[in-house]
């Protein structure tokens, strides 16, 4: 199995973007976001899952998801749960959705105190069977803005957020 | 799961409660500060031990502290008329849910697609 690579870059100090190729339609990989059927087998990270996810897919729906931590090596996050919403803005199936997200709770009730992500997904057909997935990111708030653009002028900070993250696990 | 946690929504709250979130990831944004807290890792510290250590001033390491303190990434007693400074596990915890919604959650998903995506399809042309 090859491994894909992610590509992450900053635009304008406020925008992450990441970008990866798989190796399916554009339609499929389009669905994979669009159906909680499917989302439900991808959605969490490692060690995540997805017991609730509710898609109301069109401009102005609402999808709702819990994530929780199934994996006792993750310490202190197992048996954790946390809540996301999506609000959907502009829907060009296959090639383009656009959803807000949100911090959560099990009600849906957004946490305002987090910052709110505008995230756009482009499915760019490669032809072949395969698809260049685009994600960009706008970091919406003033203290979320600075944040990211803290992330962006210092050179390898992802890389010490990820060393910092392994050596959080040894905390445990 | 038994009802003890209502999941990291409580460590988030209690993130905010404390000014945690946001203000840690700008806290730690600044070399000096990721350094303390990577010193802090192996135990608490006075703040002369921290400016020793690190090569800087004491006032210049209060400073840093005072910064790291107000975001809620360390926490201080004090003990005869020494400060100890260490860190608080519960603002990583919140701040680890944070950095997970970035790039690295993304890369995990992505895999998690790949592969999906890869069963999907070897399913179809049985």
């Amino acid at each position: 199995m090859t491994s894909q690579t992610i590509t992450s870059t900053v635009e304008n100090d406020r925008v992450l973007v990441l970008e990866r190729e798989f190796n399916a339609p554009r339609e499929l990989v389009f669905r994979m976001f669009k159906e909680a059927d499917h989302l439900k087998h991808w959605w969490g990270p490692q060690g995540w899952e997805v017991p609730v996810c509710k898609v109301d897919f069109r401009p102005g729906g609402v999808w709702h998801y819990c994530m929780k931590c199934v994996d006792k090596n993750q310490g202190d996050f197992f048996g954790m749960e946390s809540w996301g919403k999506g609000v959907y803005g502009e829907i060009i199936e296959p090639e383009k959705m656009v959803y807000t997200d949100y911090f959560s709770d099990a009600e849906g009730n957004v946490n305002e105190e987090l910052p709110a992500t505008e995230v756009t997904l482009l499915f760019v057909d490669l032809g072949g069977s395969r698809t260049k997935l685009i994600n960009r990111a706008v970091y919406g708030s003033a203290e979320s803005l600075q944040t990211v653009l803290d992330m962006g002028m210092l050179q390898g900070i992802t890389e010490t957020w990820e060393r910092l993250n392994e050596r959080l696990e040894s905390l445990k | 799961m038994s009802g003890d946690y209502k999941g990291i929504d409580k460590g988030i709250d209690k993130g905010i409660d404390k000014g945690i979130d946001m203000t840690a990831l700008s806290a730690l944004a600044e070399p000096n500060r990721m350094q303390i807290v990577e010193l802090l890792r192996e135990g608490p510290l006075t703040v002369g031990e921290i400016a020793d250590r690190l090569g800087l001033r004491q006032p210049q390491a209060s400073k840093h502290l005072k910064v790291l303190s107000d975001s809620g990434v360390v926490e201080v007693t004090a003990e005869a008329n020494r400060r100890i400074y260490k860190l608080r596990s519960e603002s990583f915890l919140t701040f680890q849910s944070w950095v997970k919604s970035f790039r690295h959650v993304w890369e995990e998903r992505f895999d998690n697609l790949d592969n999906y995506l890869r069963e999907l399809q070897s399913k179809d042309n049985q």
